[in-house]
């Protein structure tokens, strides 16, 4: 019986031309058939189109009948399109991938999203599902970055505590050298403070000192990340680990620190759109991102980190657990999101904000 | 050919009236010439023949064809009218070369081929420019510039031609020449012709009848020597000619005459059209009818000779008496001093 | 087909093309949700919102301010060049030409960062004054800088619609002003540019549009500062409330549009007198250059000071960014060297496709564009009739949308209008979003030089027999070709550029230089964004160049 078992099996399995995925549903060739008469996925995306190369190539190779289509958009067009396109009911992208994690989150509150258990899930942190719609792709640290030529080592934060000790004392050495994103105009600038009053006590203080310290805010990292290099500023406050990272590889002027007291973790959300026209080949991408095979590469080939833990390599969870240990606070992929994205409160913030940053 | 009639035409633009009511003929095969001070309409009433401009009034038509008639309400765009126009600037399309410039009509005609060329080339040696036809416009002299915008408007045989003050961008020279080219060939092609200009002796030189214009109305019309000799108003009387102007007093009338009181010295001569006796009046004299006469007389004032001036056929000299300043023409300079001028009763006009 | 019937059809089509997108934003505003959901409520709450924002205001003034003083920049800049180029004989000016272009189409966040990477607080030039004089003598990220930048990289615009018209002149008005004593700088000021007024105007006008437009230099140059202005305030809008709030995007739409009122009055008030412009006679006059004797040198001088500091400054800044792994503050530039970055750039993905999208619709859509504005530049020539004032207005309203929310009022368009779905996948949809947004920039070009028409030419061709519309085929049209021609290069040129506009209509195959640009922008790529900037100057400079030598003749 046991080998009759097995010969089934490993005809199902050469059936399929998967490779050995653990623990997926043995009608899972029922979905890669669907998906190839399908024949199409269209995803859109924040990853630009260098990082999510490789993937794609890669997810081709693995399921040659399924085209895709890959549109690179930021996260407010992402959002702004795919609203307008389902409203109007005139085919929208299958697979929703970005960075913003309170608007995709927002998007599944909404019902936008299919309900579909991946056969991945066990593999996966129990924060990065929600609902079994909304998934947790990536497991990116939010670091400080600092200028090795000018900042003295002394001098470099390891905490936010050491961060707003060092803008109190040097105030006048750090005036105008300091950057962060701006709450006020960036989505992912306001998620990640909003996250700092959750885990750092002394938060407004630090807003605070920011002020006083005449913070630079900008709306992107790359702005950012460019000037803390060329010596403009010298410190950057709350950038994307895995832009940071990829940046280090190239300049060796990009010191890269995990704050030691707790480090946010942010993670590209994606779901499968409940009007997808190829909600098949959606979910074969889904499993793949989830997947050892597809989570190494982003780890490995695509600059992003990967949120695995039987993965190894730099840009991995197993690394930032060894650099920060238990302070990793991945940012919850829940209805607490929404909250963020109270009219009210946020106006409210801001307002607090501004008074902060003129030093109130 | 049949003959143009201009019937009652009156035209506003803006808040202008520019025709007041204007009614002209052309004949078969006769030049016709608008004539009048800048600002008389005689350009607004040509531009309305050819459906340029828009009157409200009257109508225009050449024989049975009717172009315009505000009482029933016809108004035959410009370019079905089939008249041919001549423009002030010449209006030559820069991008054509003459040969083309002058065929467009043609073409627009569904001309084609052969026969075409033909014709165009037989327009062009009317105007002894066949050689030009392949140069452009800027390559052309005025004058070559303004036969061949002629030969453009001939080409297709319009029953009549208008003509935009043709030779007044021509120089002094070429003017003389032109004139008298420009008649021979309307007259040789048996065309009618209506040609506005402002320069009165180009008038008199072209046409065979003269209508004058005053600010939208006609004030004189007629062959050109009844308006050098017997002008009607004392504005025809100024314009045709060059004239010397004798303000004085109206001091009787008898029958076609009349005696004009200048610098209280009594002249006679014609009465035209002043009215009170004892009212002002002008008398007005050709230059070239004044004499020098050798003594006192009648119909003479003494003057004292100002300036004498060399305009090599003949001289011209300048008396002043008083207010009153005199200009006359002598074959020969005077000695300074008082002179007895003559002003012959028959060539003295009284307004 | 009768004039009348062509005007209206005109008329109509370019209404609805420009109202549909402006229409959909104008409900926006008056909703508390986006208009596509249900349960969305009519009320001025939006309008409440931001007209009490502080920000708002602050917005609004810097940019009027900023719009402003660019103009008063760029235009007398802008018409001394052409003068310069087009009617005297400088030297060099087959050289120059293409190079006047350049800020047309390299992208504003790209030049900007090129003045950051040169002139910035750390950058190559500062450095460099820093350890020569102590000080740096500039502060790059001041709102005077903006303006400054803004107008002379806006001189090129005034450039190419003063040129096209000075084109048309000829050379015997400005030969008698020279013998009656007046030397070439005022020839150009009292006799050539005057009797070009009305392009003058035109782009006196349109860039003071522009400047409210304006995205990408205030990003980049007047963050730091916290200079505000209207576009960067819709990034505010996008997000203050959580999700993006289109009725608050909306309110300041509107507000730019209240703007363009009185602009198209004004204009129209200056130009009331159009006639005395005419000056493409039949006279068919030479066009010689005004020789500059000893003028030259300052002409020559002024050029390459206007180009030294618009142009080769921040291509400098871009060109030594993507040669270098890093810059600034105590980087010694010759130890950083490298090609890494054109190599990226070479093998990255779809590069070969976005560079040969965006050829395609530069100059294939360009000259399709081209021809929908001259027929309606032509729709409205020498017509007494009030409907010109209507055409007026619409045809700048598109612009009055800012970038941000053009690219969406269009998706909506093609969304919504069901006629129109079926074109949305396709080029032609962006084709046409980038059409409709440009109107007012390519048709003014082309007015420009229909005003110089002398109304003679056209009479006479209806006293031989052509109907309206053949008097426009046969007579208007070769005699505008100077403008069309520089109608299409500029919207080349901005095509080229061109990203917002169609970034919801764009899709895979169809991605653009433009797109690819911003895409790595975003991730912080800067080193790979200078490199395909100097690759996308380089193709364009070396592609105008064959242009201009093929004939292209931007001398008429």
């Amino acid at each position: 019986m046991k080998r009759l078992f097995a010969a089934v099996t490993a005809v199902l399995f050469c059936a399929t031309g998967a490779t050995a995925q653990q623990n997926y549903p043995a009608d899972y060739s029922k979905i890669v058939d669907a998906a190839k008469k399908e024949g199409k996925l269209v995803v859109y995306s924040t990853t630009d189109a260098a990082s999510s190369g490789a993937l794609l190539k890669d997810f081709q190779s693995l399921y040659p009948g399924v085209q895709v289509e890959y549109s690179d958009l930021n996260s407010t067009e992402l959002y702004n399109r795919f609203i307008a396109e389902a409203a109007a009911g005139s085919g929208t992208a299958d697979l929703l991938w970005s960075s913003a994690m309170d608007l995709q989150v927002k998007l599944v509150a909404d019902g936008q999203a299919l309900t579909y258990a991946s056969p991945e899930i066990p593999a996966l942190p129990k924060w990065a599902v929600w609902k079994d719609q909304a998934y947790g792709t990536t497991y990116e640290p939010i670091a400080f970055i600092y200028n090795k030529r000018l900042v003295p080592p002394d001098d470099v934060p390891q905490d936010h505590a050491a961060l707003l000790r060092l803008l109190t004392t040097k105030t006048d050495a750090y005036k105008g050298k300091i950057t962060a994103y701006d709450p006020e105009r960036s989505g992912v600038g306001y998620l990640f403070v909003n996250e700092d009053l959750k885990y750092f006590p002394q938060a407004w203080d630090l807003f605070k000192a920011f002020g006083k310290a005449g913070i630079k805010v900008y709306t992107s990292a790359g702005a950012m990340i460019e000037r803390v290099s060329s010596g403009e500023h010298t410190i950057a406050y709350g950038i994307f680990g895995s832009y940071a990272l990829a940046r280090s590889k190239k300049d060796p002027n990009i010191g890269i620190i995990l704050p030691k007291d707790y480090t946010l973790i942010t993670s590209r959300v994606a779901f499968i759109s409940k009007q997808a026209k190829n909600p098949n080949a959606a979910k074969l991408f889904l499993d793949y991102l989830l997947s050892k095979r597809g989570q190494n590469i982003i780890a490995n080939q695509a600059d992003l980190y990967t949120l695995r833990s039987d993965i190894d390599g730099e840009a991995t969870a197993k690394r930032v657990g060894e650099l920060v240990g238990d302070k990793a606070r991945p940012v919850p992929i829940s209805d607490e999101l929404l909250g963020t994205l109270d009219a009210k409160k946020r106006l409210q913030f801001i307002k607090l904000w501004q008074a902060a940053m003129k030093g109130q | 050919m049949a003959e143009l009639v201009v019937r009652d035409l009156k035209l506003r633009l803006g808040d202008n009236e520019i025709l007041k009511g204007v009614s002209l003929v052309v004949p078969r095969g006769e030049v016709v010439a608008l004539l009048g001070p800048s600002g008389s309409g005689k350009t607004t009433l040509l531009r309305a023949v050819a459906g340029l401009e828009q009157p409200y009034a009257g109508s225009v038509a050449i024989g049975d064809t009717v172009f315009f008639d505000a009482a029933r309400k016809i108004d035959v765009p410009a370019e079905k009218r089939g008249l041919g126009l001549v423009f002030q600037s010449y209006a030559l399309w820069p991008h054509r070369s003459v040969f083309d410039n002058v065929a467009y009509g043609l073409k627009l005609r569904k001309v084609a081929g052969n026969e075409l060329r033909q014709r165009v080339e037989k327009a062009l040696a009317q105007i002894g420019l066949a050689h030009l036809a392949e140069r452009f416009p800027h390559q052309l002299s005025g004058g070559q510039q303004q036969r061949v915008a002629l030969a453009r408007a001939l080409v297709y045989e319009p029953p009549v031609i208008l003509l935009d003050e043709p030779l007044s961008n021509l120089d002094a020279k070429l003017r003389e020449e032109a004139r008298a080219w420009l008649r021979q060939l309307i007259v040789t092609l048996d065309l009618s012709a209506l040609c506005v200009t402002h320069d009165q002796v180009e008038a008199m030189a072209i046409a065979d009848r003269i209508t004058l214009l005053n600010a939208g109305t006609i004030e004189q019309e007629g062959k050109p020597i009844e308006l050098y000799t017997a002008p009607k108003s004392l504005f025809t009387a100024e314009f045709m000619g060059s004239n010397n102007r004798l303000p004085g007093k109206l001091k009787e009338k008898f029958g076609e005459r009349a005696a004009l009181m200048v610098e209280g010295i009594r002249l006679d001569g014609m009465l035209r059209c002043a009215t009170t006796i004892g009212g002002d009046a002008i008398g007005v004299i050709r230059l070239e009818r004044v004499r020098i006469a050798n003594g006192p007389g009648p119909n003479r004032i003494p003057m004292t000779l100002q300036t004498q001036m060399y305009l090599g056929e003949r001289w011209e000299l300048v008396f002043s008496r008083g207010a009153l300043s005199v200009r006359v023409y002598a074959p020969a300079p005077l000695p300074a001093g008082e002179h007895q001028v003559e002003f012959p009763a028959d060539a003295l006009w009284v307004f | 087909m009768s004039t009348r019937l062509f005007r209206f059809a005109v008329i109509a089509l370019t209404a609805l093309a420009v109202l549909a997108p402006l229409s959909l934003v104008f409900y926006q505003s008056f909703l508390d949700q986006p208009f596509f959901q249900p349960g969305a409520k009519l009320g001025l709450d939006a309008y409440e919102f931001v007209l009490s924002e502080e920000d708002f205001w602050t917005a609004f003034f810097t940019t009027a301010a900023i719009a402003a003083g660019m103009t008063v920049i760029a235009v007398p800049l802008g018409a001394v060049l052409a003068f310069l180029m087009v009617r005297t004989d400088v030297p060099a000016r087959g050289l120059l030409e293409p190079l006047i272009l350049v800020p047309i189409f390299v992208s504003a966040v790209v030049i900007a960062f090129g003045y950051v990477v040169a002139l910035g607080p750390v950058g190559i030039f500062s450095i460099l004054a820093k350890s020569a004089f102590g000080v740096v003598p500039w502060n790059l990220y001041s709102l005077p800088s903006l303006i400054a930048i803004a107008g002379l990289t806006h001189v090129p615009h005034v450039y190419l619609y003063t040129a096209a018209a000075l084109r048309g002149l000829g050379t015997d008005l400005e030969e008698a002003a020279r013998v009656a004593g007046a030397n070439p700088l005022r020839v150009a000021v009292d006799v050539s540019l005057p009797m070009v007024l009305p392009a003058i105007l035109f782009a006196g006008v349109l860039v003071f549009f522009l400047g409210f437009e304006l995205f990408g230099l205030p990003l980049v140059l007047g963050d730091p500062q916290g200079v505000l202005v209207l576009s960067t305030y819709l990034y505010k809008l996008t997000n203050i409330l959580g999700t993006p709030s289109y009725q608050l995007m909306a309110v300041v739409v509107v507000a730019i549009v209240a703007v363009t009122a009185p602009l198209v009055y004004l204009q129209r008030l200056l130009l009331r007198q159009s006639q005395r412009y005419v000056s493409v006679r039949g006279k068919g006059l030479k066009v010689i250059p005004l020789r500059l004797g000893v003028w030259r040198w300052p002409a020559v001088a002024i050029i390459v000071l206007w180009f030294t500091v618009t142009v080769a400054v921040p291509l400098i800044g871009i060109v030594v960014r993507s040669f270098v792994v890093t810059w600034g503050e105590g980087v010694n530039l010759l130890d950083v060297l490298t090609l890494d970055h054109y190599r990226e750039i070479l093998a990255y993905p779809n590069i070969v496709r976005g560079v040969v999208n965006t050829l395609g619709i530069g100059v294939i859509g360009g000259a399709a564009s081209v021809a929908c504005y001259t027929a309606i530049a032509l729709a409205v020539h020498r017509w007494p009739s009030g409907w010109t004032r209507v055409v007026d207005y619409l045809v700048m309203l598109p612009r009055a949308m800012p970038g941000l929310v053009a690219g969406l009022a269009l998706l909506w368009v093609f969304l919504f209008f069901k006629p129109l779905s079926p074109l949305r996948a396709t080029m032609v949809s962006i084709w046409l979003a980038y059409t409709i947004v440009w109107v007012a920039y390519g048709m003014r070009l082309v007015s420009g030089t229909l005003l110089q028409v002398g109304p003679e030419l056209e009479e006479a061709a209806r006293t031989v027999g052509a109907t309206d519309m053949q008097v426009k085929r046969d007579v208007t049209i070769p005699l505008i070709r100077t403008g069309m021609i520089a109608s299409w290069l500029l919207i080349f040129l901005i095509f080229v550029r061109e990203y917002s506009t169609g970034i919801y209509l764009l899709g895979p195959g169809t991605e653009v230089i433009g797109s690819l640009l911003v895409s790595l922008w975003g991730t912080g790529a800067v080193d790979l964004v200078s490199a395909l900037s100097v690759v996308n100057v380089v193709m364009i400079g070396a592609g105008l160049a064959v242009a201009i030598r093929l004939g292209v003749r931007l001398h008429g």
